[in-house]
Order: structure tokens, then C-alpha cells, then sequence
């Protein structure tokens, strides 16, 4: 009991507080109508992992002994500094303007009269009050997210592969090592390299130990709660840019979605099985979170696209908000992506090839409408990480 | 060329499970792209993953992919990971049902939508892999009782044990300080490695314990797990193992010439 004590409020810091806290930091790179909580989260967590994916590589390549001690010190003291920063900035924007959420997250403004009457204003960009009708399907969806939550924990599935991955982050745990141990059976090994890279497994394992928590119970029943709810933000956030003028068919998408995912187990290969059956694997989570993130943040893209066409001028478009800066507006996005591309490095090497294979697509057609020529620049900066993760891969590889 | 496209169209079908996934993505697809107007959700939703799922089917892609990859044969579906899949059928659904006017068909449009989506698919929740849970770890609690046996004390050393395969996936899951002969490499066809503890404990009918022992004491395993009902041409305790404890229908020998050496 008194473990759990411990334990819950761990979690709720390093799952949630912290990289909250590093979105708050960061979120000015944000445009105002897109800064709410849930993009603020997003952000803060891309950032968080990143942060981790630079620690613990550093770590596991040039540390020996206690390799994945000393990546936790490390990454402890910089995530809770950037963390106390991001707590310091929001404290100074609250007192300089006015106590109100809305002075951290003016993207969750309701539009009031003004907005409707100014002809420069786009009251789609703001958030809507739902009808009944539309809190009745948000109800439902989130009842088939609580209950995906339950199931998590309390059904148990069967995967060979937890064999590596869950026994990767319980070493690291237990044995104090960063992939130097053969899961399998336990004797010692070189670096595996093919694996190693993905440092999900380590980064639950930091949550493990700072928690307490023995690493294949967060596996298999704590990071489900956290992943499920992440991916669901993920699609709610796409809705609203799908729905931009009919905010009332968010909840039907939603509900539209969680039952295609919680029936979508029609083979071993669909995301939705890796979503529901193997959370807390890379794969997982670049399926179901990577993936969906990329499309995400090329509709923002595009949208901005249409946005700009039909409120001409700087800052247009955002009625009560602050002017922002247009290169704030087209780089911010590309941050975002290149954030999301050290992320799929931390889940799969895999997920670097794919993602990136999947932004020359999207920034293919994203030229193609915008006719900029800083599309290519962008797609270019924002897969400088997976060049640099294929590069370190490969170095290791031909040692 | 011909039987590298009948591979990716098998591929394909695997991927999807049943021909009412296929259709259901592709009519979505299309819908979107004849309907929207928006030419880029137009594009991102309705054309792109159909030229997705055509570059699947085109044999030079799984030439180039299996050409790439470690293990391309094996993962190429995932390049459909690639198709949003869930968006598309999720925004062409809400198109659909938005089309009508009135409140209520739109109500019965949804429950169809719902109704076809759970038809068509396979509730994740009724999987043959997936039972309810013994306990929080997940792992079946005969592996826990087991390993709460033999695992060493706090500074002792580690422990080696031969367990039966269907337990090696789980055993090291709940205690790393519990080293093992062979694990879930054994088990996979495909990498087709050799161990000698895996030769005589799991492959023969009848094991024989002497070569059995012979095998595990040369690697140093402090405890054997057997199923009570395995076969063994002798009892192993006539070579000197003691039985420490049956959990589950499994027993559980220690082998005191291992344990003493150390």
C-alpha cells in the first residue's frame, strides 16, 4: 500500500507532470489558436522524449558500468530543469497578463460577439460549445475509452515478443544495464544494435524505476492507461482540423473511430491489434501514434495553407489573439515533425525509414498546393534527426 | 514477376483479414475522393492511400523493400501502416452520415455505420491470445509461484533453470536474476538455432535423463521444471536431483551438484 502511495503520484509526474510542464516552456512556438492543453501536451511530450532519446543513446554508447543509473540522474535533472522552467515561464505570463487559463492556452478561447462580427476574424478557429446531441456522443466515446482502459488491465494478451522488449526495460531496472544483457536468457552480450536504438524500452524503464513500479507491471498495465487515451488526443485533434467548420461531428468521429479500433483485430498486422494487444511496444506506438501524428501535422500544414489564402495578410484570421509572426507560423510545424521523427526513433528504427519515407509523400503533395519553395527546406531540416539516428546506426553496425 | 504480386496480394489479404476490410477502405477512399471538396483532404484521404495500396501490389516495391531489410519478407505489410486507415474510414463515415438532412436518419446512419464496422471486423477483446488477466504483470501466476521458489536471495547469485517452452516466455518478465539454458529463441521456426539443453529436454517423447542432466549440469542449471506428465525414461531423482516443490502441475527439481558448485 505504501508502495502504491508512492508509486501513483511518481507516475502522474513523470507520465504526465513533467512533460506538461516542457510543453508550457515551449508552447509559444505555437500558433495561438492551436495553443491549447491537449497540442501543449503533445508538444511538451515530443520534447520530453527527445530530451530522453539524446540521454539515454549518449549513455548506453559511452558508459559502462551502471550505464542506465547514470542515464536516469542525467535525464532527471534535465527534464525537472526544463520542467521548473516551463513552471516559471507560465508563473511570469500569469502575473504579466491576467490569471486566466486562457493567458497559457488562449487556443481553448470560445469566439464571443466580436469575433462574429469582425469580418478579419475566423470564428471556426475556436473552440465550440456542443449541443446536447454532441455531449450525448462524447458521453459514448468516452465510455468506450474507459472501458478500452479497463480491459487493458484487466485482460491479459499473449505476445513472444514481450520476451525481449519487457525483459529489455526490467534489466535495465533490475540488472542496472542498457541492452548489454541478452533478454532471452540473461547472458551477457554486445551492444544490440538492431534493438538498442529504440529507447522505449529504457525511457519505461526510467518510469519504472523513479516509480517503483515493477517494469513489466507498467508495461503491461500502466502504460496501456497513458498510450490509449494519448492515441484517442491524437484523433481528436485531427478531427478538429477534418471538422473545422462543423465541430459537432468531432464526437461522431470519435466514436466512429474507437469502435473501428476496438473491432479492428481482423488480423496479427493491423495498428488497431498493436494498439490494443501490444501498447507498449515501439511498434505500437509508432503505428498508432507516429503515423496518425505525421498526417496530423501535414493537415495543420495544410490547413494554414487555406487559412492564409483566404484571410490574406499577417496574422489575419485570429480576431482576438496577438498578431504572430508568419515564419513562427511555418516553422512551427516543421518543429513539431521533427520532434515527432526523433520520437520514432526512440520507438522503432524502423519507424525512422517509414516516417520518413511517409513526410517525402505528404511534403510531395503539401508543395504541390502550397507551391512554396520552403517545403523542401522544411522536409529537409525536419529528417536532419533520422539521418543522424540512421547514421549512428549504421556507424555501429560496421564497427 | 507475376508470383512476387500474387506474394504482395496475399500479403494484402492477410493484412486485412477478410475481403469486408478491403472493400471497406477502398469505397471510403473512393467516396472521399469523388465527394470532398476540400482538394487536400481530397488528396490525403482519397488518392493517397489508394496509390499507397497500389504500390503495395507493384512487385518492384517488394523487390526494393525485401532488398532493404533485414527480415523484409516478414514485416512488408507494414508499409500499409502507412494508409491512415481509421481517419479515412472514420471522415468518410461522418461524411456520409452528415449527408442527410434530417436529425434522424443521421442518428440511424450512425448506428449503422457502428453496426457495419463491428460486422466487418473482429472485437480485439475475443482474440485467442487474450485472457483475463491472473495478474497485474500479466504473465500466467504458476511462472510467478514457480519463480518465488527458486529465485535467489537478495546478494546471492543469479540462478540458472531449464524451463518447459511454454513458460521461457514468461519467466525472465518476472525475474531476470533467473538465468535460463535457452528462451523464446528456441521456439521461433524461422531462426532455427541450436541448444543442447532444447534437444533432449524438448524435443524427444521420452526424455532421457541422463542426457538430459548431462546437458543441463554442462550449463550450469541449478533447477529443472518439468511438466508432472512429461515423460522421463528414468525419475531423475535416482541421479541425485531432489524435488523441491510441485506448483501447478509442474515440478520443480534442484540439482545439488550444480548448487553446490556455485
Amino acid at each position: 500500500m505504501f508502495k502504491l502511495l508512492i508509486a501513483f503520484p511518481a507516475l502522474v509526474l513523470w507520465v504526465l507532470v513533467v512533460p506538461f510542464c516542457i510543453g508550457l516552456l515551449f508552447n509559444f512556438i505555437l500558433p495561438r489558436h492551436r495553443r491549447t492543453i491537449g497540442i501543449t501536451y503533445i508538444l511538451g511530450f515530443l520534447s520530453y522524449m527527445a530530451v530522453f532519446e539524446v540521454i539515454s543513446i549518449a549513455c548506453m554508447l559511452n558508459v559502462t558500468y551502471s550505464a542506465f543509473t547514470c542515464c536516469t540522474v542525467s535525464f532527471t535533472i534535465v527534464s525537472l530543469f526544463l520542467g521548473a522552467l516551463g513552471i516559471a515561464r507560465s508563473i511570469y505570463l500569469l502575473k504579466k497578463r491576467s490569471l486566466s487559463c486562457l493567458t497559457l492556452f488562449p487556443g481553448e478561447a470560445h469566439p464571443d460577439i466580436r469575433d462574429f462580427l469582425n469580418p478579419r476574424s475566423d470564428p471556426k478557429l475556436f473552440k465550440t460549445d456542443y449541443t446536447f446531441e454532441s455531449k450525448v456522443y462524447w458521453g459514448i466515446f468516452f465510455a468506450l475509452l474507459i472501458f478500452q482502459m479497463v480491459m487493458s488491465v484487466v485482460m491479459s494478451s499473449f505476445d513472444g515478443d514481450d520476451a525481449y522488449y519487457v525483459v529489455e526495460s526490467l534489466l535495465a531496472q533490475q540488472a542496472d544495464v542498457m541492452n548489454t544483457i541478452l533478454p532471452y536468457t540473461g547472458s551477457s552480450t554486445s551492444l544490440d544494435i538492431r534493438h538498442a536504438l529504440a529507447v522505449i524500452t529504457m525511457w519505461i524503464a526510467f518510469v519504472a524505476r523513479q516509480s517503483g513500479i515493477h517494469a513489466t507491471i507498467l508495461s503491461h498495465s500502466v502504460i496501456p492507461l497513458f498510450v490509449i487515451p494519448f492515441v484517442y488526443l491524437l484523433y481528436s485533434e485531427i478531427a478538429r482540423i477534418l471538422f473545422r467548420s462543423r465541430q459537432q461531428v468531432i464526437p461522431v468521429f470519435m466514436v466512429v473511430v474507437s469502435v473501428l479500433l476496438m473491432f479492428g483485430n481482423v488480423s496479427i498486422y493491423t495498428p488497431a491489434t498493436f494498439f490494443l494487444m501490444r501498447t507498449w511496444q515501439g511498434k505500437a506506438l509508432v503505428a498508432n501514434i507516429v503515423f496518425p501524428m505525421i498526417f496530423w501535422i501535414f493537415l495543420w500544414m495544410m490547413e494554414d495553407i487555406k487559412a492564409r489564402r483566404d484571410y490574406p495578410g499577417e496574422g489575419s484570421g485570429y480576431a482576438r489573439y496577438d498578431a504572430i509572426s508568419e515564419r513562427r507560423l511555418l516553422a512551427c510545424p516543421w518543429i513539431m515533425l521533427s520532434l515527432v521523427n526523433m520520437f520514432s526513433g526512440v520507438c522503432s528504427s524502423m519507424g525512422v525509414i517509414f516516417g520518413s519515407g511517409l513526410i517525402a509523400l505528404l511534403s510531395l503533395l503539401l508543395l504541390v498546393l502550397s507551391r512554396r519553395w520552403t517545403v523542401l527546406l522544411g522536409a529537409f531540416l525536419c529528417v536532419i534527426p533520422n539521418l543522424l539516428y540512421l547514421a549512428t546506426y549504421f556507424s555501429l553496425f560496421f564497427r | 514477376m507475376y508470383g512476387i504480386f500474387m506474394e504482395c496480394w496475399v500479403s494484402m489479404k492477410l493484412f486485412f483479414g477478410n475481403p469486408a476490410q478491403i472493400i471497406l477502405l477502398i469505397a471510403s477512399a473512393i467516396y472521399l475522393t469523388v465527394t470532398e471538396k476540400d482538394i487536400r483532404k481530397k488528396l490525403i484521404l482519397g488518392v493517397l492511400p489508394l496509390v499507397v495500396l497500389a504500390g503495395f501490389l507493384v512487385p518492384v516495391t517488394k523487390i526494393v523493400y525485401v532488398a532493404a531489410f533485414d527480415e523484409g519478407s516478414d514485416t512488408y505489410y507494414r508499409i500499409l501502416w502507412l494508409i491512415p486507415m481509421y481517419i479515412i474510414e472514420g471522415y468518410a463515415a461522418c461524411s456520409l452520415i452528415f449527408r442527410f438532412a434530417s436529425r434522424m436518419k443521421q442518428r440511424m446512419a450512425l448506428v449503422v455505420v457502428l453496426a457495419a464496422a463491428a460486422l466487418c471486423g473482429s472485437l480485439v477483446y475475443l482474440n485467442q491470445y487474450m485472457s483475463v488477466a491472473e495478474n497485474f504483470y500479466h504473465i500466467p501466476q504458476n511462472v510467478i509461484d514457480i519463480c518465488d521458489i527458486i529465485s535467489p536471495e537478495k546478494n546471492e547469485p543469479r540462478v540458472r533453470a531449464a524451463f518447459p517452452s511454454e513458460l521461457v516466455h514468461f519467466v525472465r518478465q518476472y525475474d531476470t536474476d533467473i538465468l535460463m539454458p535457452y528462451g523464446r529463441e528456441m521456439l521461433a521456426t524461422q531462426w532455427d538455432y541450436y541448444n543442447e539443453v532444447y534437444e533432449v529436454m524438448e524435443k524427444p517423447e521420452v526424455i532421457n535423463a541422463k542426457e538430459l542432466l548431462d546437458a543441463t549440469r554442462r550449463t550450469g542449471c541449478s533447477y529443472i521444471v518439468l511438466k508432472d506428465d512429461r515423460k522421463v525414461d528414468e525419475d531423475l531423482v535416482n541421479y541425485g536431483l531432489k524435488v523441491i516443490e510441485s506448483v501447478d502441475g509442474y515440478l520443480i527439481y534442484a540439482d545439488p551438484v550444480v548448487i553446490e558448485e556455485g
